[in-house]
């Protein structure tokens, strides 16, 4: 070992001490920055722990209004000759379950039209927004900002204001949801472009072709099973979306949750809420499902 | 003919291609050499407009290419085919598309936008395949190709387009001996058979002499050989690549000389019919 390995090795050891001392002083520094904001926004949203230790039983006792009371002996009772169901049973509590089930329907469906919808709207847009591919300046920076707008405006104030404008149900919904996904997804879609090689697009240009076949045939072959798969996970969260839009009155089981909510606040609310949660979990691992799958054959094939 | 008239393009503040002035009668087989970075793939991008010159005039018949918009412009690529160093197929689509996607710009825009191909273009584009023994793959993605196949490919697409000239961008820079030997004699036959002008970018200075008519040499954008293989002595060569001379010169790294070689003696072009 020569003199000179040995001092490569202190001057080393003395930088990496500087490093880790300055580092040392960000992490402080970032920590107590993090400290004070939580600190103020613990003030300004009056978040005590007084606060919350009274209402955590509030909690307990809300759920013991919306417990069914339902009893083992007549649990799966039918209805009697007169037609009524017999209290405590489970025909008693889902007495509107049909209903329910039908808002569901519409809800999974308003979810689709608008996946369908807003991933045709991302997809269009999702081409001049990618800056490699943009035609012009000013139509990437026109469609950047518009799928910004699309997804800046939360789903519920636009299925507020649509409401507003075509009225109740669930057209304003979809409406609402479509065009947050244009915004969400075409912003996913524009970047899946940018990553997306020039190479077969340059390959198509030297053929002779316009800019939409360049896109056509050069991009779209590289970015669909990406897109699909977004498309994919975009529709996962708008079932979701869709069955709380209707809190505004857009349509799907949301209306119907709404309602029972603000009119009896009994069991019904908790015969809502778990359709409710039961759908989003199917269509969560149906989707993933799907996803996965196609994500692995594209790399197997 | 192709007539190029005090061609500058710059880059910022280098400039790529400078000042150059050339005629290119048709049928030719053109070799442009020179060390990398002198311009030659610069020169050839102008050709077909992948890039806009800076100054000057690129004329073919009376038409000035470098003025060329919209639907002239594509209709220049269109009779101007050109194939590039890393093939620049789209991988995930079938071979018989990538070659069919030559016709683009003769297909009505529906049926481009709905990918409808007609009879003849299938027809035309398995001809092109099967002109570079590539036929049996039509059905292949073209990622599953090694490289000297997707170069075929690639050079099938370009005979689709029915092209008046070939541009070839370093054809067989990615190469090995063997597929870069096939790659050459296949354009050297589109050239011969076809009639049609080939241009092509070289790295290395014995192809450049083995296949083409004429060899044009540049060194820092400016055209500094202009002549015969049999006029480019090895003291010009040597000014030609300076400081990579002995890399050029150096046949058995990248050549496509297979004299010992016995597959060499397969020529994968067959005339057609």
């Amino acid at each position: 070992m020569s003199d000179t390995s040995t001092n490569a090795v202190h001057i080393f050891e003395r930088h990496r001490a500087e490093m880790r001392a300055s580092k040392r002083a960000m992490n402080i520094l970032a920590l107590v920055i993090f400290l004070i904001c939580l600190a103020l926004s613990m003030w300004i949203s009056n978040f005590t722990p007084e606060r919350l230790a009274n209402g955590v039983p509030r909690i307990f006792e809300y759920f013991q209004t919306i417990l069914p009371g339902l009893q083992w002996d007549v649990l799966f009772e039918g209805r009697n000759e007169a037609g009524r169901a017999t209290p405590g049973s489970l025909t008693y509590w889902y007495t509107d379950f049909w209903t329910y089930m039908s808002l569901i329907w519409e809800t999974i469906l308003m979810a689709i039209t608008a996946s369908l919808l807003g991933a045709f709207g991302a997809f269009v847009l999702s081409f001049p927004a990618a800056h490699n591919f943009a035609p012009a300046r000013w139509l990437h920076w026109v469609s950047r900002r518009f799928l910004e707008i699309c997804r800046g405006i939360p789903e519920i104030l636009l299925a507020l204001i649509l409401v507003f404008m075509i009225g109740i149900g669930p057209l304003a919904g979809v409406m609402a949801i479509a065009i947050h996904t244009v915004g969400a997804l075409g912003k996913l879609f524009a970047e899946v472009n940018e990553n997306a090689s020039s190479r077969p697009v340059e390959g198509i240009a030297a053929t002779g072709g316009t800019w939409v076949q360049q896109m056509l045939y050069g991009v779209v072959p590289q970015v669909t099973p990406n897109f699909t798969s977004y498309a994919l996970l975009r529709f996962e969260i708008n079932v979701r979306a869709s069955s709380i839009i209707g809190f505004v009155g857009a349509g799907g089981i949301g209306q119907e949750l709404n309602r029972v909510i603000s009119f009896y606040s009994d069991d019904r609310v908790l015969a809502v809420l778990i359709l409710v949660v039961l759908t989003v979990t199917v269509i969560d691992l149906i989707s993933e499902r799907l996803r996965l799958g196609f994500i692995g054959r594209e790399n197997f094939a | 003919m192709l007539k190029l008239d005090q061609l500058t393009r710059r880059f910022k503040d280098t400039v790529a291609v400078s000042d150059v002035t050339l005629d290119f009668p048709d049928g030719q087989m053109v070799g442009v050499i020179g060390r990398s970075g002198a311009g030659k793939s610069t020169l050839l991008r102008l050709l077909n407009r992948l890039l806009d010159p800076s100054e000057g005039q690129i004329l073919f018949g009376d038409n000035d290419i470098a003025r060329l918009k919209g639907r002239e412009l594509r209709a220049w690529r269109s009779d101007c085919a050109m194939i590039f160093q890393q093939f620049n197929l789209v991988g995930r689509l079938d071979v018989l598309t990538n070659v069919m996607t030559g016709r683009l710009f003769e297909m009505p825009g529906w049926r481009a936008m709905a990918q409808v191909f007609t009879a003849e273009e299938r027809a035309l584009a398995i001809q092109a395949l099967d002109r570079l023994g590539m036929a049996h793959t039509a059905l292949q993605r073209a990622e599953t190709l090694s490289g000297g196949q997707q170069q075929r490919v690639a050079i099938a697409r370009a005979l689709a387009q029915r092209p008046r000239i070939l541009l070839a961008d370093e054809p067989i820079a990615s190469l090995d001996p063997l597929n870069a030997k096939i790659v050459m004699d296949s354009l050297r036959s589109i050239n011969r058979e076809d009639g049609i002008t080939v241009v092509c970018n070289l790295h290395t200075l014995d192809t450049a002499r083995d296949y083409c008519d004429r060899i044009i040499g540049m060194q820092a954008g400016r055209v500094v050989f202009d002549g015969t293989p049999a006029q480019l002595t090895a003291g010009m060569a040597r000014e030609i690549y300076g400081a990579e001379a002995e890399e050029a010169f150096n046949e058995s790294a990248t050549s496509t000389s297979l004299a010992s070689d016995p597959d060499a003696a397969a020529a994968p072009v067959r005339a057609s019919a």
